[in-house]
């Protein structure tokens, strides 16, 4: 995989952490894997196609997940957020991966990008692409973020 | 008031765009999925939406040209998080007042509602 498909996700991550969840990422390992398979227990996986193709795995664990869901909804009951949980860890997902793509996209193609879905708790068996990631996590006040970015050239126009 | 209708796959942005417009505007209606939203809009007729794009069953795009073609008058703001010019462009030409690009300042979500009735 180029090292340059990751770049817009460090950036988009680091952006929208601040922005919405209003805390700061750093930038802490990057490793280079077969797969984009997470570490963490808690899962969002994103389809990309068009002219950059592949998927983008994010994972966190639950106490992670918690903070993101309680900081998009700072007045409202714990019982309220533990509803959400899903709901906002998949929508920071989306937000990254559609601020990425803005820049990965450019002045003349368009990046389509699928639903995040989640997954949670262990012994969940998923399938993944076999396209070499790199794995990127983040470290913060709330824990660490995993983004296992495997991406490819696609098909332009 | 005037009465909207709130599209967005992700229930927590539905619940703050709620907030964010309910105390100036009366939020008849949501969906989750693009089929939803075109049920809902026939059944609801509101006086405006916000659309998100990246949605499951089908897409914000699509649901935009069907609403339009059908209702050449809806109002229809995007609130997206995939801002891609070409995205933007091809959202505003089929007919979408405003393009928002999440994550968004209430007060820019509030300014560009009320502009479709200015």
């Amino acid at each position: 995989m180029k090292a340059e498909y990751a770049n817009p996700f460090i950036r988009s991550a680091k952006l929208i952490f601040e922005k919405e969840i209003k805390i700061n990422l750093t930038r802490k390992d990057l490793v280079k894997k077969e797969k984009p398979a997470p570490t963490l227990p808690v899962s969002i996986v994103i389809g990309v196609t068009g002219p950059v193709k592949g998927q983008v795995v994010y994972s966190m664990d639950d106490n992670f997940a918690y903070s993101v869901a309680k900081a998009m909804m700072p007045n409202k009951l714990p019982n309220e957020i533990r509803k959400m949980i899903n709901s906002a860890v998949s929508e920071v997902a989306n937000m990254i991966t559609g601020r990425a793509s803005i820049e990965m996209a450019g002045e003349n193609d368009m990046i389509d990008i699928t639903p995040p879905a989640v997954f949670t708790g262990p012994g969940i068996r998923m399938d993944f692409l076999n396209i070499p990631t790199i794995s990127l996590s983040f470290l913060s006040e709330i824990g660490i973020l995993e983004i296992n970015v495997a991406l490819t050239e696609g098909k332009r126009g | 008031m005037y009465k909207g209708m709130i599209v967005d796959d992700a229930a927590i942005m539905r619940m703050r765009l709620r907030e964010i417009l309910d105390p100036q505007f009366d939020i008849i209606s949501e969906a989750g999925d693009g089929e939803q939203a075109l049920k809902n809009y026939e059944k609801a007729n509101p006086d405006f939406v916000t659309l998100d794009i990246t949605m499951p069953k089908m897409n914000g795009i699509d649901t935009l040209k069907t609403l339009i073609e059908k209702y050449p008058d809806a109002k229809v703001v995007i609130v997206s998080a995939v801002g891609q010019k070409k995205l933007v462009f091809e959202a505003l030409a089929t007919g979408a007042k405003d393009f928002i690009v999440k994550p968004f300042d209430p007060e820019r979500v509030r300014q560009s509602i009320n502009r479709l009735f200015e």
